[in-house]
């Protein structure tokens, strides 16, 4: 008799427990997004959204997100944007004020994050930006969105001007892409290097849908320079590589803007990529980072490719960011911007801290390969490997 | 019973003019988004529906229009800004009309491409020359302003397309459509028909330009010169029908509603069912939506 | 001046226009006989460069047998297709009155399908490789393996689909389906054969081109677009149906790459293209070689 009493009070108490478990199951943490999965963009994009995708599954492994105390599993709200900025201002809109998610991740994209900047002011929503570059950013009003890269147009002329003087160039070429980013850095570049006294030989642009860049790559051959600086995009960029060794360039600097980060380019190019510099300021070779090299390795492990130096480290930066802000201040915005204003960040590129919407701890860099390896050559005091001039 | 689209047509209106005092920022954006479209396909319809002269580069008018107006930003007050920026990309399409539509079938097909890229190239160059690489434009109007712009402009644009349809220039136009040789004939004076038609396309459009800029604040000439949003305006225009007025609404209205229907699934699954209904459409339905309900006995 | 007249200029240029001319030829043999616009021509380019890079990277062999696969696969979506729809849309008069815009819609379906169907298969991060690591020393020029197998290949396909189609039955049978299509079925030419054949080997001569791309550029499913330009601006401006006229439009754009680029300046490349071929339109409506029709 007592047994049975005993079995059905167990049972009872059992029940109960699991009824309280259930409940306290936290809910989940709703971070909304959009993402160019079609378009113009949708080539780029991928890189960005491996990187939030893979925080999310590691994040949601340790049982979730920590809001000020408590663990939540992350929920992604993602959108297409077509790689259309009125689009991106639509689907944030509809994020905040529709699907009222918790948290923001970024756009890819400049024209994306300047797009939704009016959004976010409007809402008072706090965002962590990564995948956009411009000497703009620094119209935005600080409070609302922030810029962990310190791949500036201005600072990166300035620096590279610098290591070109650091080793003896004397005259160089520069090509642009008629693309906002790489016209930017070419309005600064000209200007830093005529002031550090390089001979700018060749000083010349060529649109985005070029499909053969022989004649300019024999004038510059001819010109002999000691520097090519290719302000080039993916498909120019897979063209120089190509036709400049046609032409046999043997400048002993040779800069490559977008392409050589990513991991097709390595696949594609081997050691002919070698001696290449481009821009960045993350590599899994750093020591002094020790995120860096697990992140890469979970990424290679996760989606059998190598992260793009650059777009996968600021995405995957950006949501650390967030993590530790949130960890800090919960869900509230007007603590989450008091905390990514205020805190110093520990990411994988280091630590990250703010100034009005830029990173001021980051110094500009730059990456060369060496060995189908990223390593940092620039700035010298925070350099991986020394600066190898290519053969 | 037959839908009267007059007294339809009137109630959407109302219904789009009502939309901001009632909806949050979303809908109104989605509605700015519905009224763009309808402006854009009509102003289509009035150039290619009408005369048969199919035009794959419609975005040449809105690119340049919201050139104009993000260039006069700041300089010339807007609501004096929009209007310039339609009569400066009538003024284009008169200047290259007259040989433009010399040009037939295919062949002005893909002319019509080849001139908005060229313009957009046009425009790359120029604005890399001038230093400008992208344009942040700060202090732009809010949503309503602009969005109650914008329905004025859809409206402009339906109502020039019926009463442009109803009139004689309208019917000289559909005469070309269907024979110009016999039209000619016939005392259509067909070169200056088709040039007004190919200016008058070119009015809304560019201010339609400007509105969007503004919406963005942010100008790109690879965003604003999209061959994407000609294809759409002749998708729409297709779907709806492209020989009245009432087409173009009803095609913008479809497709936008089917994109909010959608958007929670996979991206490449929307397109995929768009690329599907599109297909439908030609086999089933060639005449658009207009012409389906006309089979079934509406008006 | 040195630069202008050397041959690795020339090289650039002919493989240019040779690309760009096998390209056209696949669109003008669907547009010129059916007068189907193809926009999804671009997306067949694509599809070609797909099959490539999967050949390469799983069996082994090289480039090689993607220059026989490519081709085939998209040869065998183009008879699926033809079979599927446009035999259909061909055969409905109703539909086959405005078959341009008919077309028109159906293809740019077609091709929004096969974009995202491919992005769904292997998403959009892009993808690339290099058969041949060496370059290749001609003496005067020197090529990469990939552009010397491209200037190759597409060089003698394009010639030889010329050739053919001037001096063989076949090709005669073709031209009349292209001049007048009651005339020629009259005249016992089995027109429906002929467009089946015509439209399958469209496909396959862009899978052939896409294979050949593929090992040059970057590869990503939305990567299709330039191409369906490039090949329209050919063929129209060749002048329609005339698939000499596209072997000589597709030679133009590559000069016009090449030289006028090294006569102005790099920036102007797309405004000499594009400015070109709406001049060369304006001057003569028809195209290139196309056949002349009264404009006022």
């Amino acid at each position: 008799m007592f047994k049975k009493w005993m079995g059905a009070a167990l049972a009872v108490a059992g029940l109960a427990l699991a009824a309280t478990a259930t409940a306290q199951a936290a809910d989940p943490v709703r971070i909304g997004f959009s993402i160019a999965q079609t378009g113009l963009f949708a080539a780029a994009a991928p890189s960005q959204l491996n990187a939030y995708e893979l925080w999310k599954e590691q994040v949601n492994a340790t049982g979730g997100l920590d809001v000020g105390g408590t663990k939540r599993p992350i929920e992604f709200v993602m959108y297409d944007d077509q790689s259309n900025p009125e689009q991106t201002v639509k689907i944030y809109e509809k994020l905040i004020t529709e699907d009222k998610v918790d948290l923001l991740l970024a756009p890819w994209g400049t024209p994306m994050h300047f797009a939704i900047a009016g959004v976010l002011e409007k809402h008072q929503f706090p965002m962590v930006g990564n995948s956009a570059a411009s000497v703009q950013l620094r119209d935005l009003k600080p409070g609302n969105i922030w810029f962990p890269t310190s791949a500036i147009p201005d600072r990166m002329a300035d620096e590279l001007a610098k290591m070109l003087t650091a080793n003896g160039a004397k005259t160089a070429a520069v090509l642009t892409n008629q693309l906002p980013f790489s016209l930017e850095i070419k309005q600064f570049l000209i200007p830093a290097l005529d002031k550090a006294g390089i001979k700018v030989a060749v000083n010349d642009e060529y649109p985005p849908d070029v499909k053969d860049m022989t004649a300019l790559l024999g004038k510059v051959k001819a010109a002999n320079v000691d520097a090519v600086l290719a302000l080039s995009y993916p498909n120019d960029s897979i063209l120089y590589m190509n036709q400049a060794k046609e032409a046999g360039i043997k400048a002993p600097f040779q800069f490559v803007l977008v392409g050589p980060t990513i991991d097709f380019f390595g696949k594609m190019f081997g050691k002919d990529l070698d001696g290449i510099v481009t821009i960045g300021h993350w590599t899994p070779a750093k020591a002094d980072w020790p995120k860096a090299k697990p992140f890469f390795d979970a990424y290679v492990a996760k989606f059998n490719a190598n992260p793009d130096y650059l777009d996968s480290a600021l995405a995957y930066m950006s949501c650390e960011i967030l993590q530790q802000a949130v960890a800090k201040a919960g869900l509230d915005k007007a603590k989450i911007r008091e905390a990514i204003s205020t805190m110093t960040f520990d990411t994988i590129n280091g630590p990250v801290k703010f100034e009005g919407v830029q990173n001021v701890t980051t110094p500009t860099s730059f990456l060369q390969f060496q060995d189908g390896k990223a390593q940092l050559v620039w700035p010298p005091e925070a350099a991986t490997a020394p600066y190898k001039p290519r053969t | 019973m037959k839908p009267d689209f007059r007294l339809l047509s009137a109630f959407f209106f109302a219904a789009m003019a009502a939309l901001p005092l009632l909806a949050g920022d979303y809908y109104q954006g989605v509605g700015f988004q519905l009224l763009m479209w309808i402006a854009l396909s009509q102003s289509w319809v009035l150039l290619s529906g009408l005369t048969g002269y199919i035009s794959l580069g419609h975005v040449v008018f809105y690119g340049l229009g919201g050139y104009l107006t993000v260039l006069t930003w700041h300089i010339i007050p807007l609501p004096l800004a929009i209007p310039l920026s339609g009569l400066a990309a009538a003024l284009f399409a008169v200047l290259i009309g007259y040989p433009v539509m010399r040009v037939r079938g295919p062949y002005f097909v893909i002319l019509t491409f080849g001139l908005a890229e060229l313009v957009k190239y046009i425009v790359i160059n120029v604005e890399a020359a001038l230093g400008r690489f992208g344009r942040l434009m700060m202090g732009a109007p809010d949503l309503s302003t602009l969005y109650w712009a914008m329905l004025a402009l859809a409206m402009a644009a339906t109502l020039l397309v019926v009463f442009i349809g109803r009139s004689r220039f309208g019917a000289g136009l559909r005469a070309i459509r269907e024979d110009e040789p016999a039209a000619e004939t016939a005392g259509v004076p067909a070169a200056r028909y088709k040039l007004a038609a190919f200016a008058l396309s070119a009015l809304i459009p560019g201010m339609v330009g400007g509105l969007v800029a503004l919406r963005t604040s942010y100008f790109e000439p690879q965003q604003i010169f999209s061959p994407t949003i000609s294809f759409t305006v002749v998708t729409m225009a297709m779907i709806g029908g492209s020989d009245r007025a009432r087409g173009p609404i009803m095609g913008a209205l479809f497709l936008v509603l089917l994109s909010e229907l959608l958007w929670a699934n996979l991206a490449e699954l929307y397109m995929i069912i768009l690329g599907l209904l599109l297909i439908g459409f030609v086999l089933f339905a060639p005449t658009g939506l207009d012409g389906l309900l006309r089979r079934r006995g509406g008006r | 001046m040195d630069l202008l007249l050397s041959p690795q200029l020339l090289a650039a240029a002919l493989i240019a226009g040779v690309l760009y001319a096998l390209v056209a030829l696949g669109l003008n043999l669907i547009y010129g006989t059916m007068r189907l616009l193809n926009v999804a021509h671009g997306e067949l380019v694509m599809l070609g460069g797909y099959v490539a890079y999967w050949s390469f990277a799983l069996l082994g062999a090289g480039p090689w047998p993607a220059l026989i696969l490519s081709p085939l696969a998209t040869g065998l979506l183009g008879d699926a297709l033809y079979r599927g729809l446009f035999r259909q849309l061909l055969a409905n008069s109703a539909l086959a009155q405005r078959i341009e815009a008919n077309s028109l819609l159906l293809f740019f379906g077609v091709s929004i399908i096969l974009q995202n169907l491919v992005s769904l298969a292997f998403t959009a991060t892009p993808r690339g490789y290099q058969p041949f690591a060496a370059m290749v020393d001609l003496g005067a020029a020197n090529l990469t393996g990939g552009r010397l197998l491209a200037l190759f290949v597409a060089g003698i396909v394009t010639i030889a689909a010329v050739l053919l189609l001037r001096f063989n039955t076949v090709g005669l049978a073709i031209k009349a389906l292209i001049q007048n299509r009651e005339a020629a079925s009259l005249a016992g030419i089995d027109i429906e054969k002929l467009e089946r054949w015509s439209f399958v080997a469209g496909f396959a001569i862009a899978g052939l081109a896409g294979a050949l791309v593929s090992m040059v550029e970057q590869l990503s499913p939305f990567m299709g677009f330039p191409y369906m330009i490039a090949a329209f601006v050919i063929i129209i401006l060749g002048g329609l149906g005339n698939l000499t006229g596209s072997l000589i439009g597709g030679l133009v754009l590559g000069l016009l790459e090449t030289y006028g680029v090294a006569l102005t300046s790099p920036n102007y490349r797309s405004i000499l293209v594009y400015g070109v071929f709406i001049a060369v339109l304006l001057v003569r409506p028809q195209g290139l070689l196309g056949r002349a029709r009264i404009v006022r």
